[in-house]
């Protein structure tokens, strides 16, 4: 693998920006190169969020991810989806939230949409609603194939407090099964 | 040199990168996008015995920071645009008195409140004059994570040197971007701290303001038995108020020429593939990261484009960038603002055709935006 882009995309407060460090921090370990980026408003909650996320086997230099060259988007906002998606170069992978999002027929057209219901998985399936940005970086890392398994979730438990390692892991292969279902 | 892999954004590496080099106070009001400078450094000082003040409002901040520095502590503040012009006023009585402190600046879109989460470089020429009065500002500009973290560092050693506010300028992307740093060891970090100087002689032979013309006054810490008095007047030897004709003259020009005759101290900035550069890019903080990915793209289209970033902004690496102007004919300033620093590469190099590519609508500029523009030219 050379180079992976990715963009999650949510508003303020649904907590996108974890999984963005989790994937840096994971591809460094392995001796490569990682970049988290986020923008977001002066609406702290509410606001649409963005995190780009950049791997590469050499140095990165400009921290956000070119428009038109992400290959991977997932998003659970509406007007998120909308404000980021042409983003994603077209054929690429977008993962939304039907419960959430209502993409167009040209949208289907353009990209490969997968529906995955993120936010009841996390709340109903895993029992707590913030396991949501690992169910994320599950489905993420699952498509894209970007981090040897091992080492992401071994870098996300490091960032989780070890009373919820648990609930992380049960989040974690729960994002898998489902992409892996999705894309079957 | 030993290097340590820190994984961490440009704001927190500020903080950690004050720590380290001896920082024992700051004083802060939280102004986004700094914010985590200060939520970073509250943890950190604590556990090394150092204090962190949230003041009431950004003037307070600034004041705490002059009186903890009058009594000998390295210190630091952190905020952004809004913050500094509350600040300017603070900053001069820091000038003037001749205080040692470190300010970090991550500027975000002004004028105004502006685009509090946004980038800018709107504060180049606000960090050149911040507050009224004649005096020669020092302020260094990260362009790298790591620098968040080396200049910081390099900031407290120039305060302690030259006896006055350095202003470190970080923006909204390169503060909150998160990835790797390589950065020198604590122990490095720490064998490089030099201390301002002292007066060791008798107390009633202390004149802190009595020193050569191009040197910076030697304020001992109060409460140590050495008293002078101070103000932001314009004042004697002492410290004590004057309008002696000579003495304020000198007062003045010697604090302009302790910085101005020592530039060469100061003076730092990168060359990125400059060596057969055809075309000169002028870009610092996170727009050299555009310009550099920018050059990857130029150069694979066969275009020799190289990029000088300044990393001392304020006194600007004038002569180097003449030797550069003189012999390259196309030059391009890149910058998230309307021209701040191209008036001053105008100015460097004695030309009036300097090209550039100017934003200032909270975005980023791209990589690809440069790479056109470096086409047209």
């Amino acid at each position: 693998m050379s180079k992976t882009l990715m963009r999650f995309t949510g508003v303020g407060g649904q907590g996108v920006l974890l999984a963005g460090e989790i994937f840096a921090a994971a591809k460094i370990k392995t001796g490569g190169h990682g970049l988290k980026t986020a923008t977001y408003t002066s609406q702290v909650r509410g606001g649409p969020t963005v995190v780009d996320i950049q791997l590469d086997d050499k140095e990165i230099y400009y921290p956000y991810a070119n428009d038109g060259e992400i290959g991977f988007m997932l998003s659970v906002a509406q007007k998120s989806y909308d404000l980021f998606k042409d983003g994603v170069q077209k054929g690429g992978t977008i993962v939304i939230d039907p419960n959430l999002i209502k993409p167009t027929e040209q949208d289907r057209k353009d990209w490969k949409i997968f529906e995955i219901p993120i936010i009841t998985i996390a709340k109903e399936e895993v029992g707590n609603v913030i396991t949501q940005s690992v169910v994320a970086l599950a489905i993420a890392n699952t498509m894209m194939k970007a981090i040897d398994k091992k080492t992401l979730v071994d870098t996300m438990l490091s960032k989780v407090p070890a009373k919820v390692h648990d609930v992380n892991i049960v989040a974690y292969d729960l994002g898998e099964k489902y992409a892996n279902e999705a894309v079957a | 040199m030993a290097t340590r892999e820190i994984i961490s954004t440009g704001n927190e590496l500020a903080a950690l990168a004050g720590v380290d080099a001896g920082c024992t106070f700051f004083g802060g009001y939280p102004l986004t996008p700094s914010s985590e400078v200060m939520h970073e450094i509250s943890d950190l000082l604590p556990k090394v015995g150092g204090t962190c003040i949230q003041m009431e409002d950004e003037i307070g901040a600034i004041c705490a920071v002059i009186g903890a520095g009058m009594a000998g502590a390295r210190t630091m503040t952190g905020t952004s645009g809004p913050g500094m012009s509350l600040k300017a006023e603070n900053l001069g009585l820091a000038q003037m008195a001749e205080v040692p402190l470190v300010c970090v600046n991550v500027m975000r879109g002004g004028p105004s409140t502006g685009l509090p989460t946004r980038v800018s470089q709107g504060d180049i020429l606000q960090s050149k004059n911040p507050s009224h009065g004649d005096y020669k500002s020092i302020t260094l500009c990260a362009g790298t994570l790591a620098e968040c973290y080396t200049e910081t560092v390099r900031a407290f050693n120039i305060a302690d040197r030259f006896m006055q506010p350095v202003i470190v300028l970080l923006d909204e992307t390169i503060g909150h971007m998160h990835g790797k740093a390589d950065l020198p060891t604590v122990e490095e970090v720490k064998a490089g701290i030099v201390p301002r100087k002292r007066f060791d002689g008798p107390a009633e032979e202390y004149f802190p303001y009595e020193c050569g013309p191009t040197e910076p006054a030697v304020l001992n810490p109060m409460f140590e038995g050495y008293r002078y008095h101070f103000t932001g007047l314009h004042h004697d030897k002492n410290g004590f108020p004057t309008e002696e004709i000579e003495t304020c003259r000198k007062l003045i020009q010697r604090l302009e020429d302790k910085v101005a005759m020592h530039e060469d101290e100061l003076e730092s900035y990168e060359e990125f593939m400059m060596d057969d550069a055809e075309v000169m890019i002028i870009a610092y903080g996170s727009v050299s990261l555009a310009a550099k990915e920018s050059i990857r793209h130029l150069r694979d289209e066969g275009i020799k484009a190289g990029l000088f970033r300044p990393i001392t902004i304020w006194p600007s690496p004038a002569k180097k960038i003449k030797e550069y102007t003189d012999k390259i004919k196309k030059v391009l300033v890149v910058e998230l603002n309307i021209g701040q620093y191209h008036s001053e590469v105008e100015r460097a190099s004695s030309r009036l055709d300097i090209d550039g590519l100017f934003k200032v609508n909270g975005r980023p500029i791209s990589p690809y935006e440069i790479v056109n523009k470096v086409k047209e030219l």
